[in-house]
């Protein structure tokens, strides 16, 4: 466990100002923080977005459109406020720039990460990055994902998606040289073959390999209560060139159905969170940006 | 963190969640002597549940053969390993369980397997140990040789459950109808935190899903008043599918009761990690007592005393019989006049065996006995 990355719980009420018990979970698990912070309290780094015209280029992070947008260093550290928490950070900071054009809100995130993990498999898990909003501007609910009655609007980009949109994905990926014997789907009807994939027929949406875009979104109102919406309007890509991963996303900026609209010219509270997949990161094992501004050009 | 009654340790210990006892708990009996490691129940298992794409290598039932077979590799002497000192006075267990020996931060004492550890089901199959220097292999006393044995492993659907405690998320619940324990298939997102915890491994990723799958009970079974899948199919009739009453409620006409609490000759499986595990072993009778304390806690030399003297004992004796008699659960069983009765919950007699079969003797219709000659053989009719 690194010091510079260990938040005691006297750390994060300090830091808090005021203190929310939210969902813990477990009942009378470790005491879980929430963290309400404000804009003023976020502080630096800032983020601006500025009015772009002529589309926002969602399937290429590379591409010069981003380079309108100033890139702001956001520090990132070691989940350690609830268990399961990450006991040593492998990242410190992530690179974001935002965009928007009155329709669409995006972003463009860099992280360091030399290794490509986008299998889940027995102990193995993937690179991820997430975004979170809050549903109205102003003051933002706890950095917890929210709190019970404060929801939080969160966007995942996952590597094993982008596999997924690949259609390269499943056990055949993970080891290539598998030889099956006979598959339920070999001699089955469909219907009676899927009862052997019970999350895919369930619905689960982890389990689904079939997707349109490798973002979720969710909602949560704290730790451990991420609930997946069931739609498909946000988008983004992803890209590692051995270095590190730049991922581009983005979302309805109307976001009917969910939150306020973020309108051009308003003021809101974003936050990150990233995940190393080699490093065995998962759910609440992440790095995690606290709350930081970002404001929206107004049109121009 | 709040505190449970955990009988097994005959104390009570911390736990993340208020205790919440079932009414009847899904609970396993395994007779370890009656073993002989054919996989039927394996089998019987894997065709039925995990024979899906992305389940290849999870085996909900194992049979492994200790002390040198594990599956997966070292799953039990890693975590008493990590957990140090487990010391009992008498019944009392004073070392630390799983919860209480919890790093900060997290809920249980876990450790990960490799990958690979999944790989080798049969490892250590039939090795047996002991000191090859003074104990000849073929001994002229059976129970003077070395040892093996076989262990039937499939989940303890535990009173306390570490992956319950684990998962963040509250995918995994237990049934307060019959205590078995699920992992919800919709709810769960694969973190895996349940594979770290669970101290007898029985959680398992699926490699399509990408979610945790594990042993069910069979509950779409027991629902009907059946037993499972392996036990049904295990030729060595040494299972017994049944329900546990509260510590507080035993029914001794209850066959889980009778030989769990009454005669204490089923024993929890490393009852020292603190998860009131709920599927019974009746301990091998001829493997060192300090190995057996270990794996089955303070109560070995009483169960294996009890288990010899079985032949003396008709209701103990005709209750045994009754396991692999059929396939429903027994709720209730009785033996009278030779015969060992099972019912079920309304009272109805399901099943009755006797505890000596009838002994037919053959008329004389041989030539050679006709005429009085010895007999030197047998003659299979055709």
């Amino acid at each position: 466990m690194s010091e510079e990355t260990t938040i005691t719980r006297r750390d994060a009420l300090l830091a808090a100002g005021t203190v929310a018990a939210v969902g813990a979970g477990a009942v009378g698990a470790a005491g879980v923080i929430g963290l309400v912070g404000t804009p003023e309290q976020a502080g630096e780094p800032e983020l601006v977005a500025p009015y772009v015209t002529g589309g926002i280029p969602l399937d290429d992070p590379g591409a010069d459109a981003w380079n309108e947008a100033t890139e702001a260093v956001i520090p990132v550290q070691g989940q350690q406020l609830v268990p399961p928490r990450l006991p040593y950070a492998g990242l410190t900071e992530l690179r974001a720039r935002a965009l928007h054009d009155g329709k669409t809100v995006a972003f463009r995130l860099r992280w360091e990460d030399e290794v490509v993990d986008d299998l889940d498999a027995v102990y193995r898990f993937h690179d991820a990055v997430a975004v979170m909003l809050p549903m109205s501007p102003g003051a933002p609910p706890a950095i917890t994902m929210g709190a019970k009655g404060a929801p939080t609007h969160i966007l995942q980009w996952r590597a094993t998606w982008e596999r997924d949109l690949a259609g390269k994905t499943g056990v055949d990926q993970i080891y290539p040289r598998v030889v099956h014997d006979v598959m339920p789907d070999d001699v089955l009807p469909p219907d009676t073959a899927d009862l052997y994939w019970v999350g895919r027929s369930v619905g689960n949406p982890l389990s689904q390999t079939e997707r349109t875009t490798p973002i979720e979104q969710l909602v949560a109102e704290g730790f451990g209560t991420t609930t997946h919406l069931p739609r498909t309007d946000a988008g983004g890509h992803g890209v590692n060139d051995g270095s590190g991963w730049t991922v581009a996303l983005g979302f309805p900026a109307r976001r009917e159905g969910i939150g306020a609209p973020l309108e051009p010219g308003s003021t809101w509270s974003v936050a990150f969170a990233v995940w190393l997949g080699h490093q065995q990161n998962r759910g609440g094992r992440k790095h995690y940006a606290n709350w930081v501004r970002l404001t929206l050009a107004p049109k121009s | 963190m709040p505190k449970v009654s955990n009988w097994q340790l005959g104390r009570e210990m911390e736990y993340p969640y208020e205790g919440s006892r079932p009414e009847r708990q899904f609970c396993m009996i395994m007779d370890t002597n009656k073993c002989i490691a054919c996989q039927s129940c394996t089998i019987a298992c894997k065709s039925t549940w995990t024979w899906g794409k992305g389940q290849e290598y999870m085996l909900w039932n194992n049979i492994e053969t200790k002390p040198f077979g594990f599956y997966p590799t070292g799953w039990d002497v890693n975590v008493l390993d990590k957990l140090t000192e487990q010391s009992w006075n008498g019944d009392v267990y004073e070392g630390k369980t799983l919860y209480e020996a919890a790093p900060e931060g997290e809920r249980v004492l876990g450790w990960t397997p490799d990958e690979e550890d999944w790989n080798h089901p049969n490892l250590g199959e039939d090795e047996p140990t002991g000191d090859a220097d003074t104990v000849p292999y073929m001994a002229d006393k059976p129970h003077s040789m070395m040892w093996m044995y076989y262990l039937q492993r499939i989940c303890n659907h535990c009173t306390y459950p570490a992956c319950v405690a684990a998962c963040p998320r509250e995918a995994i619940y237990k049934r307060p109808e019959d205590g078995i324990v699920l992992v919800d298939q919709e709810r769960c997102r694969g973190y895996q935190e349940c594979l770290t915890a669970c101290p007898y491994k029985k959680t398992m990723f699926n490699l399509e899903t990408r979610v945790s799958e594990k042993c069910i009970g069979c509950y779409p079974k027991v629902e009907q008043g059946l037993q499972t899948q392996c036990t049904t199919a295990c030729i060595g009739r040494l299972r017994l599918t049944n329900f546990l009453s509260k510590p507080d409620a035993v029914d001794p006409r209850k066959p889980a009761d009778y030989l769990v609490h009454v005669k204490k000759l089923a024993l929890p499986l490393y009852p020292q990690l603190g998860l009131e595990p709920n599927v019974y072993y009746v301990p091998p009778v001829h493997v060192p007592v300090d190995y057996l304390t270990q794996m089955f806690g303070p109560g070995v030399e009483q169960a294996i005393e009890t288990y010899n003297s079985a032949k003396e004992d008709p209701e103990l004796l005709g209750l045994l019989m009754l396991f692999g008699s059929t396939e429903r659960i027994i709720d209730t069983f009785d033996v009278k006049d030779g015969v060992a009765r099972g019912y079920d919950g309304e009272g109805k007699e399901i099943v009755a065996v006797p505890l000596r079969e009838p002994t037919f003797v053959r008329p004389l219709e041989f030539v050679s006995e006709l005429k009085g000659e010895q007999v030197t053989g047998y003659r299979h009719n055709t």
